[in-house]
């Protein structure tokens, strides 16, 4: 069964060590996740999320880029205009079109792709979320019953001013 | 003269002050751009009823104020998002109290932009044919016109530019969520998406807007550089130019800071945020402006030069009529007001300041509406053949239209504001105060 705890911090150094000695004790990077009520940057290795997105925006790009000139292709096809020898299916002039739509895949690939990775649409609801105050950090640890001392201590010889059970909002 | 940070709490507080009730004087000017904007409906209205006849559009002149207007607001579009993106992407610290109020001015002026061409259609109900579906004979469209250039760069454009004023929104409205009730409380509660705070959802948020200022940079590029080729693919005199593209790109970041600037303006002294849009804030946006306008003259006169050295006749006589001809009034008044003004006010170190800077900008307003003006008008009441050359004179409907999206961007600008925070409140980090 998986129980949470929360440490408070005022300083985004203590933060760091907290998460460094979690790291140390075991806890992977899906048992801790940091709150905050504006971006918090830590160092590189600290607590790194390896992300898809810039793939996702090309990959969507690509698709978006495939499907419009298929679609221009076909269609330009499918009615044979007098053209008077010129061809039906020009790469100037529908070049516009696929830049755009090729722009269109990336940015809805990307906005997709976010609400994705930020796990937004899809969170756990059994999982407590902590209330943030404004200017401070708040680290959520997920323990087994067995090792709250052990992450309750890290936390608070990393400088957390206050450590508490988390329960899941009624 | 620095003085003491804000702190948070305070900065909180003075930026979702204003989102708290209406005064008599907010609600009266809603009102008021209400009303223009509900006779430009009428006028719109009486225009589809009677006929795109009641407008001032004839032969030859078949592109009148309504295609002035579409040019002049996807200009003005480029205020936020192009600017926002430049700024984000070099990382400019300063930007952070103007991104949001640039980004909501791209949204509002691309949907009156975009409006335009509906209501130049004449025949609204039919605008469904630029959808790309077979009509009854199963003809497609013709995906060569430069028309579908501008639906697919439009549509892009709005999405894009949607897209990236509502994630920075995300995680202001997911605190203001936690303050309110009602129905702002299940608005903010929707728009929040559940955001929590969490380090995966900041991360992932800061990923999806430095990507997406990269492409919203490309796609604004390109956007303005469609609505010159609208032109520039016709081989009309001063038309047919190479560097109608580039050209139009500087007239809408020009536009679209003078736009930004004006708008900043008013919402420091309506909104009291005086301690967040600081001076410094004006006069870095009125250097970007004097470097516009340089790049604007630097790309009208070399139009004009080649223009001029070429000698060609039937570009000379448009050439003419816009130096000492009957467009010579609105050319001269544009280069007044789009060069001389912003050079003496802004170039001059100390006359520059938030007054002359917001003089300079409604001026630049004033002459890009006109340039836009003269690239269309007198190159479509003088074509080729001379007894083909005609006059052109706006009716009431145009006009009235014109005006009423001019109240409806305030309008729509004035709603944003009462909704949501017109300055990040998340990316306002606590700084030092400067003295005016």
């Amino acid at each position: 069964m998986s129980l949470y705890l929360t440490g408070v911090f005022s300083y985004k150094d203590a933060a760091i060590q907290a998460v460094k000695d979690l790291k140390a004790a075991g806890y992977g990077p899906e048992d801790v996740i940091v709150f905050s009520d504006e971006p918090v940057e830590f160092p590189r290795g600290v607590l790194d999320r390896p992300s898809h997105m810039s793939l996702a925006a090309v990959s969507g790009a690509i698709t978006f880029l495939v499907l419009c000139v298929s679609f221009v292709y076909f269609t330009q096809y499918n009615y044979r205009l007098a053209t008077g020898g010129m061809p039906i299916f020009s790469f100037w002039p529908t070049s516009v079109i696929f830049y755009e739509m090729t722009m269109l895949g990336a940015i809805l690939s990307t906005f997709g792709w976010f609400i994705w990775e930020s796990g937004l649409l899809r969170r756990d609801k059994s999982v407590p979320v902590p209330a943030i105050e404004p200017e401070v950090i708040c680290l959520r640890v997920r323990y087994s019953p067995e090792q709250y001392e052990t992450a309750a201590t890290i936390l608070e010889k990393a400088g957390a001013y206050s450590v508490a059970r988390l329960e899941k909002a009624a | 003269m620095a003085l003491a940070p804000i702190p948070y709490h305070q900065v909180r507080d003075d930026l979702w002050r204003p989102l708290a009730g209406a005064s008599k004087r907010y609600t009266l000017t809603l009102a008021l751009l209400s009303a223009v904007a509900l006779w430009g409906l009428i006028a719109w209205g009486y225009q589809i009823h009677v006929g795109i006849g009641v407008a001032g559009i004839r032969r030859p002149v078949f592109w009148g104020f309504y295609l002035v207007d579409f040019v002049f607001w996807i200009g003005i579009s480029h205020a936020g998002t192009l600017i926002s993106a430049i700024l984000r992407l070099t990382d400019a610290d300063w930007r952070k109290p103007v991104t949001r109020a640039a980004e909501a001015i791209t949204v509002f002026a691309l949907m009156i932009g975009g409006m335009f061409p509906l209501i130049h259609l004449g025949r609204v109900w039919v605008f469904y044919w630029l959808f790309p579906y077979p009509n009854s004979r199963l003809l497609w469209p013709n995906f060569r016109s430069p028309l579908m250039w501008d639906v697919t760069a439009i549509s892009t454009y709005l999405t894009g530019s949607m897209i990236f004023l509502y994630l920075p929104l995300i995680p202001d409205v997911a605190q203001l969520a936690e303050r309110t009730t009602g129905w702002r409380l299940r608005l903010y509660k929707l728009l929040s998406l559940g955001w929590s705070g969490s380090d995966r959802e900041w991360h992932a948020l800061e990923r999806a807007m430095r990507l997406m200022a990269g492409i919203i940079l490309a796609v604004a590029v390109s956007v303005h550089s469609i609505v010159a080729w609208d032109f520039a693919m016709a081989i009309a005199p001063l038309w047919h130019s190479t560097i109608f593209a580039p050209y139009f790109v500087v007239g809408a970041i020009f536009s679209g800071l003078a736009g930004l600037i004006v708008a900043l303006n008013i919402i420091r002294r309506t909104m009291h945020l005086e301690a967040y849009l600081t001076p410094h804030h004006f006069k870095n946006l009125a250097k970007l402006l004097l470097l516009m306008s340089l790049l604007w003259l630097y790309f009208t006169f070399a139009e004009h030069l080649t223009v001029w050295y070429g000698n060609e006749p039937k570009e000379m006589n448009i050439f003419g009529a816009r130096m000492r001809g009957r467009f010579s009034p609105e050319f001269w008044v544009m280069v007044f007001v789009n060069f001389v003004v912003p050079f003496v006010l802004l170039g001059i170190r100390r006359l520059r300041s938030i007054t002359t800077a917001t003089i300079a900008s409604v001026g630049v307003l004033i002459g890009m509406w006109l340039e836009r003006y003269l690239i269309i008008v007198p190159t479509l009441s003088m074509p080729r053949l001379p007894a083909a050359w005609g006059r052109y004179s706006p009716s009431w409907v145009e006009i009235s239209i014109t005006v009423a999206t001019f109240a409806a961007m305030a309008m729509l600008y004035l709603i944003f504001a009462k909704l949501f925070p017109i300055v990040s409140v998340w990316e306002f980090e606590p700084h030092a105060q400067e003295e005016e």
